[in-house]
């Protein structure tokens, strides 16, 4: 997928209000395809998030986050211009990473 | 491999017919101020513009969400609007009817057996969640009604109400004779009316469902990603080595109101087209790519164009002779009862609107087009129109058409018409 991510950050004083649409499929290797076949185990197992370099949020995760997982969160101590990266590692060692720059709220 | 180098050789046939001016402002059908004369799109006419042999679906692209696989060939659909036998007699019984109340009351709770009592009717103390009210309250029914009526209306209401949107349960095989005596016992315990606590499971009070997501919030809706799959293939040279870009310049200039005169009367196929027959059509005219319709490619570009004219009305062009012929055509399509549970669309989207079937508040006509392309968070998938009035044959028990059918432009151009004035809004996001 060209890009699997979707991402805004916004600021609210100094807390930048991050949401991050990810597009995965998240299978949880218990599911049966249409011809009764198990679908095999695909999931995001780790997500970063770094403001300027320096990572603010760093998650485990497993199969029990649903196809196509949205993450929002708030981080303290933004500034407008900033740069937020959230970055995410499936089980098969696929990687993603999209950049977001904190933008004031219109 | 043959069906490889077969795709091959049609791509090089639409490749042939390629006739794409460089680009000119002006030449092409669309938008902007004219002079009189405008050249017709380059389009082919002479394949399907969908898969063939046509297969309904297992599942949704995203291989989550499936289809019910049953063929109800037997039934009335809109190729076939003439197929079901009309309500005939019923079974007589000379003395009162027999059954298991207990059998007959699992049996109306079943959402298996063709949506089950509940999705119309309220049915008492142990009615199950979220009844529907398209159907009269039946909780004090068995005070009121004789068995053979009953078993009368349970088995073909056609015969007692000629304007019933019931399912004829027993004359189309839903349900046996027996299974209905057991339903007919059941419905003789009912003797009390009902009365509702809660004002969200009432339906004559439930509130209704308010939808306050921003459908063009990348961050919200993944029919977004889809979206930007269009523009990926409007960019994509084919096999003629043009891309849609090539000819049209920026998508963003080009398009601002054209999708809005969709779908219109294509008097060189003798049908209504859309936005998604257009694109697969006019791609095979001037890129060469075959983007069937119903494929994510295909999808894409809907949407995109689409959401290049958001906010612009719909105003579709209905007055030649082609364009009104397939109104007519389009609003009996819409009238024409079909399958297994004998519906057509005006029961559910005129004459019943502002009811609830089940938990689902049937809505009318007017507010439900222009959002399409929509992302379904029911199916974690993108559903088109075509896609959309598919699943409505199949949600009555009627076997489906190609996306590609001419009556399904037909009900689009009478859908189109009914909904001038609203402003397209896409991709949607909806249950």
């Amino acid at each position: 997928m060209a890009e699997p991510m979707k991402i805004r950050a916004t600021l609210q004083g100094d807390v930048a209000d991050v949401k991050v649409l990810m597009s995965h499929p998240m299978e949880t290797g218990q599911r049966k395809d249409a011809n009764g076949n198990l679908v095999p185990v695909h999931f995001i197992q780790q997500v970063t998030a770094t403001l300027n370099g320096r990572t603010v949020l760093d998650a485990q995760w497993s199969q029990a986050v649903s196809r196509n997982p949205f993450l929002g969160f708030r981080v303290r101590g933004a500034k407008a211009g900033d740069k937020i990266t959230v970055a995410w590692l499936d089980n098969k060692g696929e990687k993603s990473s999209i950049d977001a720059t904190v933008t004031p709220a219109s | 491999m043959q069906r490889h180098r077969h795709r091959q050789a049609r791509a090089a046939a639409w490749a042939a017919l390629l006739i794409c001016a460089a680009p000119a402002p002006g030449l092409s059908a669309g938008s902007g101020p004219q002079g009189a004369a405008k050249t017709a799109a380059p389009l082919e006419t002479t394949q399907p513009a969908a898969a063939r042999p046509w297969a309904r679906y297992k599942v949704d692209p995203a291989g989550i969400s499936s289809w019910p696989q049953a063929d109800w060939g037997r039934f009335s659909d809109l190729a076939h609007p003439h197929l079901t036998p009309p309500g005939a007699e019923t079974l007589h019984h000379s003395g009162p009817i027999e059954g298991d109340a207990g059998r007959g009351k699992r049996l109306a709770f079943d959402r298996s057996r063709g949506g089950s009592c509940v999705s119309c009717h309220v049915l008492g103390k142990d009615t199950p969640a979220q009844p529907g009210n398209v159907g009269p309250d039946l909780s004090a029914i068995g005070a009121h009604r004789s068995d053979q009526q009953l078993f009368d209306i349970v088995y073909d209401a056609r015969v007692v109400n000629r304007d019933t949107i019931m399912p004829p349960w027993g004359a189309h095989g839903i349900f046996n004779a027996a299974e209905i005596k057991d339903i007919v016992a059941f419905l003789k315990t009912l003797q009390t009316p009902y009365r509702f606590t809660d004002r969200s499971e009432d339906p004559a009070t439930r509130p209704p469902p308010v939808d306050k997501r921003d459908n063009l919030d990348a961050t919200e809706n993944p029919a977004m990603f889809v979206l930007d799959a269009g523009k990926r293939a409007y960019q994509r040279a084919g096999p003629t080595g043009k891309s849609c870009a090539d000819c049209h310049g920026a998508a963003e200039q080009r398009f601002k109101s054209w999708a809005a005169t969709l779908p219109r009367f294509e008097p060189r196929l003798g049908k209504v087209l859309g936005v998604e027959e257009f694109v697969t059509r006019h791609a095979r005219a001037t890129t060469g790519e075959n983007l069937l319709m119903e494929t994510e490619d295909n999808v894409g570009l809907s949407i995109y164009l689409r959401n290049l004219a958001n906010g612009r009305p719909m105003r579709p062009d209905v007055s030649s002779p082609g364009a009104k012929q397939a109104l007519q055509r389009g609003n009996a399509l819409l009238r024409a009862k079909l399958g297994q549970l004998d519906m057509a669309c005006v029961d559910c989207h005129v004459t019943h609107s502002g009811k609830w079937a089940r938990g689902q508040l049937l809505v009318r006509f007017k507010g439900t087009v222009a959002h399409f392309p929509t992302w379904r968070t029911s199916r974690a998938d993108v559903w088109d129109i075509r896609k959309r009035f598919q699943w409505c044959n199949v949600s009555v028990r009627a076997n489906e058409l190609p996306p590609d059918a001419p009556e399904y432009g037909d009900i689009e151009l009478a859908l189109a018409l009914i909904n001038q004035g609203e402003k397209l809004n896409s991709p949607g996001i909806r249950h």
